[in-house]
C-alpha cells in the first residue's frame, strides 16, 4: 500500500500552468515595469541577533517589488566564532575565513538541491573576498570564523514562464544582500572589522519599447526590464572609501569607457544606501 | 708606513699650531657670547632680569649665537612659561588620520625638550620624534614663531637635563610611560587577564544585552496584541510607518564608532561622519556628471514570513487573509475545511484499535474452568508469532530414527601429556580436518617457534593458547566413524584452568586420561593433576576411563614402561572407584600417530596387538540417557546470531525437546520459546539427552540468560535452592569453610556451615555423626550454604573448590 499518510510530492520538478488570458493582455507588462528612481535601492529589513546559538547572526530581506509575484530576496546569516582552529590544520597568524552561501531548495523556481553547486560555491568565494578586507584578520591568530549564508528566498519571479535572461542578474542581487547580511551578523558576533560592509548593484538595462536607450539603473530587477546588458556588484567600504570586492558581467559597448566608470559608481551608490540601513539597523539596538 | 714611525714624524709643531688654533676659536667664541648675552638682555628688556646668565649662554649655544632663536625660546621657557593645562595652541588642521594630544600626555619639561625637537625636525629632531612612534605630521602642536628651517645648532644633550640630578628624580619630572597598544588576542595565551573588550565588541555585547532584555518586554506586549488581534474581526490593521526622524542622528552614532572600531589607539576627537557619508556626492570623482539626489532610504516593514520569524510588533495579516490571497475557489477552501478522508479512515481505524481482539475474549471465558492465575499468564501480549510446534512425540522419533548413537569424551589428564597434539592427530587422520590445513598451522607454529604444537593448535584456536602453547578453554569438536558420532572435549590439563576441566567432564560419557610416558614426566603427572582429573571425572560421575599411554616413541616403545605405568595407573583408578573393566589401556604416540586411528607400523610396538584408540572409544557404550525425565539443559555459552538475539549451546542433560516448545530459564525464571534448533551443528526439529544442541530463543531478554544456566520444563523445573546437601568425598580436609561449588559452567560461592556425618564408602551407612573434621578420601555428609539462589537438584554432581584446589566433589541429595 502507498504512503496514504504523508503527502508526497511529485517525483520530478513541475511548472505552475500560465494561463492564456494573462498574456492577452499587453499592457500588464509595462505595467509591471520599474517604478522605483533609477538610483533609488528597494526598501529593506534588517534585523540582527536572530539565532541564538550562532555567536552573530543576521536576517535581511528586500520589500516585495510593485509587481506582486517577485517576492523579495530573504537570507538569514550565522557567524559561528572566532574559534580556535582543529589541531590539524596548519598555523595561521591570521583568521581564516570561510563563507558558505546556500540556497534553500525551495529559494528559486527551479528547485536546488541540497548539496551545494557551483554557483552557489561562486558566491561563497566573492562573499569571502568582499568580507576579507573588512575583517581585522590578525586580531584573530590560529582561529577560524566560519559565516554561513541560508538564502530562504531568490530574487526572481516565480510567474515569468519563461527563464529572463540568465541567472546570473538574480546571483548578482544575491550576492550584494549576501554582504550585506554578513556585514551585520559579523558586527553582531563582535567580529572587529575596519568599517561595515554593504553590497549594491548597478545595472544597464534596456526597458521595453523601442525608442529607449539602455540607462543605469540600481538594484536591478531582471524581469522588470526588457534586458540587462550588464551589470557590476560592489563590496564598499563607506568610511574608508575602499572597494574591497567588484564582480562585473555583461555585455557593454566598448566604445564608451565611461561606461563601466558610472556603472561601478552607482553599484557604490547602492552600496552606501545599504550601509546606512545597516548602521541603522546596529545603531538599533544600542540606543 | 708603520706606525711607530708615524709617531716618529710627527710634527710637534703642527699640533700645537691646531691646538693654537682651537684656543683662538675659544677666545671667538668666548666673544660671540657676551656680545649675543648683551644683544638678548637687550631683546628682553625689562625682562631680562627673570633670566640669569647661564641661562642665556645656554641658549645661544643652542641656537648659534642667534639672537632671536634664543629670545622667543628664554621667553617661552622662563619668562611666559605655557601652562599645563592651557588651551591647545590653534594648530593646523592635521593632514594625518589620527590627532595625538601628546601635550595633555606629557609632562612639562618633556615637552620643552619635544619643542626643541620640533623645531629642529630637519636634524636630531626628526629622528627623536619618530623614535616616540608617530609621524612627524601627526605631532599636532606647533611653537608660534618658531622658523621652521633654522641650522643645526651643536648637539648637546646636557641641555636637555641640565637641570636633572642624577638619581633622585622629582615625581613631577618623571615621564609617564604609556604601554603600547597590544592587539587584543585571547588566543595568543599569556597574561590571565580577560581580554579587552575592543569597542566593536563591546558594542555587540551591549546590542545582546539589550536585546535580550527587550524581548522578555516583548514577550508580553506581543502576546497581549496577538490577543487582541485574535478576539478582533478579520479587518487587517492598519500598518504604521515607524518614524524615522529620530533615527538619522543614532546612525551617525554608531558609524561613526563602528568605523573607529580598528583604532585601539587613543580615541581623538570625533571625526564628523556627515562629511562622509551625508554628502557622498560632492566627494564623488568626476565621472558622475550630475550630482544624483539620493533619496532618503527606508527601512522596510518585515514581511509576513519575517514576522512569523521574530514576532512582529503589530501582526498585520491573518491567517484567513493569506488563503484569500491564494485565489482559491470557495469550493476548495471548503474542501479542506473537512477532515481529509485520511484522516477519517485513521480515525475508524484508531476506534477500532480500541475493541480487545476476539480470540482473547474467547479465551478467558474458557479459562475461568482454570486457575485465574495461568491464563492471566497467557494473556501476555506480544506481537510476534509464537514458534510454531509441530507436536512430536520426540520420544517415538527417536527410536524411529537410524541415527548413529552419539558419544561425548572428555580428553584429561597433566598439562603437556599431549591431549590436544593427539586430538589434533586424530581429527587429522580420520579427515576430519585436511593436511593442508595443518601444514598451514605447522608454518605458522614454526614462525613463532613452537613446530612441536602443530596439530595441538588444531583444537587450541585462541592466540593466548596458540602463544603459550597451553589449552586454556575446553575445544569441542566433531567427527564420526561408522557406527557412533562422538564429540571430543579437549579440556586444559594446567591446574589454573581446572574449572574449566570441570565444565568439560560434566558433559562427557567417558573420558580419555592421556599419560605422558617419557622419564619422570609419568610420576610428576601422577602426584599432579593426572591424579586430580581421574578423581574429578569419577566424581563427577565418569565411569568408563580410557588410558592413552602417550609418548612412548620417547622412550623407544618400551613394552616394560608401558606395563609399569598400566600397573601404577590401573591401582590408582581401582582405589578411586573405576571398575577394572571399565579401564582400557593404550599405547600411543600423538606427535607421530601410532595407534590413534592406525596400528602402528613401527615393528617396536609389535608387541602390542589389543585395539586401537578409536576402535576403543567405539567400544565404549555411551552412558544411559535420561530421556523420560524432564527436560534439563545446561547452558554452556550464550550468544547473538541472525536468527535469534538469545542463542544458546549447551548440552541436553535430560529429557528432550522440541522446535516450539515453551521453556523455562533458571535461575531468572524467565519462559521463553524454542524458535529453532540445532543438533550437532545440523538444523533438526527435535533433541533428546545427551545431544548437544543450540537453541534459538524468542520472547525473552538476553539478560536473563548467562552460562551455567539451567534451561528446563516449564511444568517441571529445576528448583532454585540456597541451601542443599551433599554427599561429598573429601580429597582434601574439609571443615567449615568458604568454597566454590561447581556444576558445570556454573560456579558459585558458598560455605560448608554443617558436617551431619561420616558415611562408609561403600554402603554409605553413617560411622560418626557431627565429625569435627574430614579427612582426605573420606566419604561425608556436607551441608553448603550458597550465596545466592543456584538452579539444583538431587542427583547432580557438584565439586567443591577452595584457593584453587578441589577439595570435594559429590552428588548432591
Ligand atoms: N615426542 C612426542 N611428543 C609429543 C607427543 N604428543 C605430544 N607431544 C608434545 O608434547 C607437547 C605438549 O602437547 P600438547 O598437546 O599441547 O599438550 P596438552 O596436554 O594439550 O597440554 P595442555 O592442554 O596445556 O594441558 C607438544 O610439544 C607436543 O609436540 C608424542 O606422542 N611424542
Ligand atoms: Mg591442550
Amino acid at each position: 500500500m502507498a504512503d496514504r499518510r504523508r503527502i508526497n510530492g511529485p517525483p520530478g520538478s513541475t511548472m505552475p500552468p500560465v494561463f492564456e488570458d494573462d498574456a492577452g493582455q499587453p499592457e500588464v507588462k509595462s505595467g509591471k515595469g520599474r517604478d522605483r528612481a533609477p538610483t533609488a535601492i528597494r526598501k529593506m529589513f534588517l534585523k540582527t541577533g536572530v539565532t541564538p546559538s550562532a555567536s552573530g547572526s543576521a536576517y535581511l530581506e528586500f520589500e516585495k517589488s510593485n509587481k506582486s509575484d517577485v517576492s523579495g530576496l530573504k537570507l538569514s546569516c550565522t557567524v559561528h566564532g572566532p574559534r580556535s582552529l582543529p589541531r590539524s590544520s596548519p598555523f595561521s597568524p591570521h583568521i581564516v575565513l570561510s563563507a558558505h552561501v546556500k540556497y534553500a531548495p525551495f529559494a528559486t523556481k527551479q528547485r536546488r538541491g541540497y548539496l551545494r553547486d557551483p554557483s552557489e560555491r561562486d558566491l561563497g568565494t566573492h562573499l569571502e573576498t568582499a568580507l576579507r578586507g573588512a575583517i581585522i584578520a590578525d586580531r584573530w591568530p590560529k582561529s577560524g570564523v566560519d559565516i554561513i549564508i541560508s538564502i530562504i528566498e531568490g530574487d526572481q519571479d516565480r510567474e515569468a514562464s519563461k527563464s529572463q535572461g540568465d541567472e546570473t542578474w538574480d546571483m548578482m542581487n544575491a550576492l550584494s544582500g549576501c554582504i550585506t547580511v554578513a556585514s551585520a551578523a559579523l558586527a553582531d558576533a563582535g567580529i572587529d572589522c575596519v568599517d561595515t560592509v554593504a553590497g549594491g548593484v548597478a545595472a544597464l538595462v534596456q526597458d521595453a519599447g523601442d525608442d529607449s536607450t539602455p540607462r543605469i539603473v540600481v538594484d536591478p530587477i531582471p524581469s522588470e526590464h526588457e534586458k540587462v546588458l550588464g551589470a557590476c556588484c560592489i563590496a564598499y567600504l563607506p568610511t574608508r572609501d575602499e572597494v574591497t570586492n567588484l564582480w562585473f558581467k555583461g555585455d557593454l559597448p566598448a566604445s564608451d569607457a565611461g561606461l563601466y566608470t558610472q556603472l561601478v559608481e552607482n553599484g557604490i551608490q547602492a552600496s552606501r544606501n545599504a550601509n546606512r540601513v545597516l548602521v541603522e539597523c546596529l545603531g538599533e539596538t544600542t540606543s | 708606513m708603520s706606525r711607530h714611525r708615524a709617531v716618529r714624524n710627527l710634527d710637534y709643531d703642527e699640533v700645537m699650531d691646531e691646538f693654537e688654533e682651537n684656543l683662538e676659536e675659544e677666545e671667538e667664541n668666548r666673544l660671540l657670547m657676551e656680545q649675543g648675552v648683551a644683544d638678548v638682555r637687550d631683546a628682553l628688556g625689562a625682562e631680562a632680569a627673570k633670566v640669569t646668565k647661564t641661562q642665556i649662554e645656554e641658549a645661544l649655544w643652542h641656537y648659534y649665537y642667534d639672537v632671536d632663536k634664543s629670545v622667543t625660546y628664554l621667553t617661552t621657557k622662563f619668562i611666559n612659561p605655557p601652562q599645563p593645562k592651557a588651551p591647545k595652541p590653534a594648530a593646523p588642521k592635521p593632514t594625518g588620520k589620527f590627532i595625538i594630544p601628546l601635550q595633555a600626555m606629557l609632562p612639562h619639561e618633556l615637552q620643552d625638550s619635544l619643542h626643541w625637537a620640533e623645531d629642529n625636525r630637519d636634524g636630531l629632531g626628526g629622528r627623536a620624534s619618530r623614535l616616540t612612534g608617530f609621524r612627524q605630521d601627526h605631532v599636532g602642536f606647533r611653537v608660534p614663531g618658531s622658523s621652521p628651517s633654522y641650522p643645526l645648532p651643536p648637539v648637546c644633550l646636557s641641555t636637555h637635563f641640565h637641570d636633572m640630578p642624577w638619581g633622585n628624580i622629582p615625581k613631577g619630572r618623571e615621564s609617564i610611560l604609556i604601554p603600547p597598544v597590544v592587539p587584543r588576542c585571547g588566543l595568543l595565551g599569556g597574561s590571565g587577564a580577560p581580554p579587552k573588550m575592543t569597542k566593536l565588541q563591546a558594542l555587540a555585547a551591549a546590542r545582546k544585552k539589550k536585546a535580550q532584555e527587550k524581548t522578555s518586554e516583548q514577550e508580553v506586549e506581543q502576546t497581549r496584541t496577538q490577543m487582541t488581534g485574535l478576539s478582533v474581526s478579520s479587518t487587517p490593521t492598519q500598518k504604521e510607518n515607524t518614524p524615522l526622524s529620530g533615527a538619522f542622528s543614532k546612525r551617525l552614532k554608531t558609524s561613526s564608532s563602528t568605523a573607529q572600531g580598528r583604532v585601539p589607539i587613543i580615541p581623538t576627537e570625533p571625526r564628523s561622519e556627515s562629511e562622509q557619508s551625508v554628502e557622498p556626492i560632492t566627494k564623488e570623482p568626476e565621472v558622475v556628471a550630475e550630482p544624483v539626489q539620493v533619496p532618503p532610504v527606508k527601512k522596510a516593514q518585515p514581511s509576513a514570513f519575517a514576522q512569523t520569524l521574530f514576532g512582529g510588533p503589530t501582526p498585520t495579516f491573518t491567517i484567513q487573509q493569506d488563503v484569500v490571497t491564494l485565489g482559491l475557489a470557495p469550493s476548495v477552501l471548503e474542501a479542506f475545511s473537512k477532515p481529509s478522508p485520511d484522516d477519517i479512515v485513521l480515525a475508524a481505524q484508531a476506534k477500532a484499535g480500541k475493541k480487545p481482539p476476539a480470540g482473547q475474549t474467547k479465551k478467558s471465558k474458557l479459562s475461568t474452568t482454570n486457575s485465574v492465575t495461568s491464563s492471566v499468564a497467557e494473556l501476555k501480549i506480544d506481537d510476534t508469532p509464537l514458534p510454531k510446534s509441530r507436536n512430536l512425540n520426540v520420544l517415538s522419533e527417536f527410536e524411529k530414527s537410524t541415527q548413529k548413537k552419539n558419544a561425548s569424551f572428555v580428553v584429561v589428564g597433566h598439562v603437556d601429556a599431549g591431549k590436544s597434539t593427539m586430538m589434533g592427530r586424530l581429527l587429522l587422520d580420520l579427515n576430519v580436518v585436511d593436511q593442508r590445513t595443518v601444514e598451514k598451522l605447522r608454518k605458522e607454529a614454526h614462525m613463532i617457534g613452537k613446530s612441536s604444537f602443530a596439530l595441538a593448535w588444531v583444537l587450541d584456536q585462541r592466540t593466548e593458547e596458540r602463544s603459550r602453547g597451553v589449552t586454556i578453554d575446553i575445544a569441542t569438536n566433531r567427527f564420526e566413524t561408522d557406527t557412533t558420532a562422538f564429540t571430543i572435549l579437549d579440556a586444559p590439563g594446567h591446574r589454573d584452568f581446572i574449572p574449566n576441566m570441570i565444565a568439560g567432564a560434566s558433559q562427557a560419557d567417558f573420558a580419555v586420561l592421556v599419560v605422558d610416558a617419557s622419564t619422570g614426566a609419568f610420576e610428576s603427572g601422577l602426584k599432579g593433576q593426572t591424579k586430580e582429573h581421574s578423581l574429578l571425572i569419577r566424581s563427577m560421575g565418569v565411569s568408563r576411563i580410557i588410558v592413552a599411554v602417550n609418548k612412548l616413541d620417547m622412550v623407544n616403545w618400551s613394552q616394560e614402561r608401558f606395563d609399569e605405568i598400566k600397573d601404577q595407573v590401573s591401582g590408582f583408578l581401582s582405589a578411586t572407584g573405576f571398575q577394572k573393566k571399565n579401564i582400557a589401556f593404550v599405547p600411543v604416540s600423538g606427535l607421530h600417530g601410532d595407534n590413534i586411528v592406525k596400528r602402528s607400523e613401527n615393528p617396536a610396538v609389535a608387541w602390542y596387538t589389543g585395539p586401537t584408540l578409536i576402535e576403543e572409544l567405539e567400544l565404549s557404550e555411551p552412558s544411559a540417557r535420561a530421556m523420560e525425565k524432564p527436560l534439563r539443559i545446561n547452558v554452556a555459552e550464550v550468544f547473538r546470531t541472525q536468527q535469534s538475539q538469545v542463542t544458546v549451546s549447551g548440552r541436553v542433560d535430560a529429557g528432550s525437546l522440541q522446535m516450539g516448545d515453551a521453556v523455562l530459564v533458571q535461575p531468572a525464571t524467565e519462559k521463553a520459546f524454542v524458535k529453532s534448533l540445532l543438533v550437532e551443528d545440523a538444523p533438526a526439529d527435535w533433541a533428546v539427552a545427551g545431544q548437544s544442541v543450540v537453541l534459538h530463543l524468542s520472547h525473552i531478554d538476553p539478560i536473563h540468560v548467562r552460562s551455567g544456566d539451567i534451561i528446563c520444563d516449564p511444568n517441571k523445573p529445576i528448583p532454585k535452592e540456597k541451601t542443599f546437601n551433599l554427599k561429598a568425598l573429601a580429597f582434601d580436609f574439609l571443615m567449615p569453610m568458604q568454597v566454590d561449588v561447581h556444576r558445570g559452567r556454573l560456579h558459585a560461592a558458598g560455605k560448608i556451615t554443617a558436617m551431619p556425618a561420616l558415611l562408609d564408602k561403600v554402603t554409605g551407612a553413617v560411622t560418626k555423626k557431627n565429625p569435627r573434621l574430614v579427612k582426605p578420601g573420606q566419604v561425608a555428609r556436607v551441608r553448603v550454604e550458597l550465596d545466592d539462589q543456584v538452579p539444583l537438584e538431587a542427583g547432580q554432581r557438584v565439586v567443591l573448590r577452595s584457593g584453587g584446589e578441589t577439595i570435594a566433589a559429590g552428588l548432591l541429595e
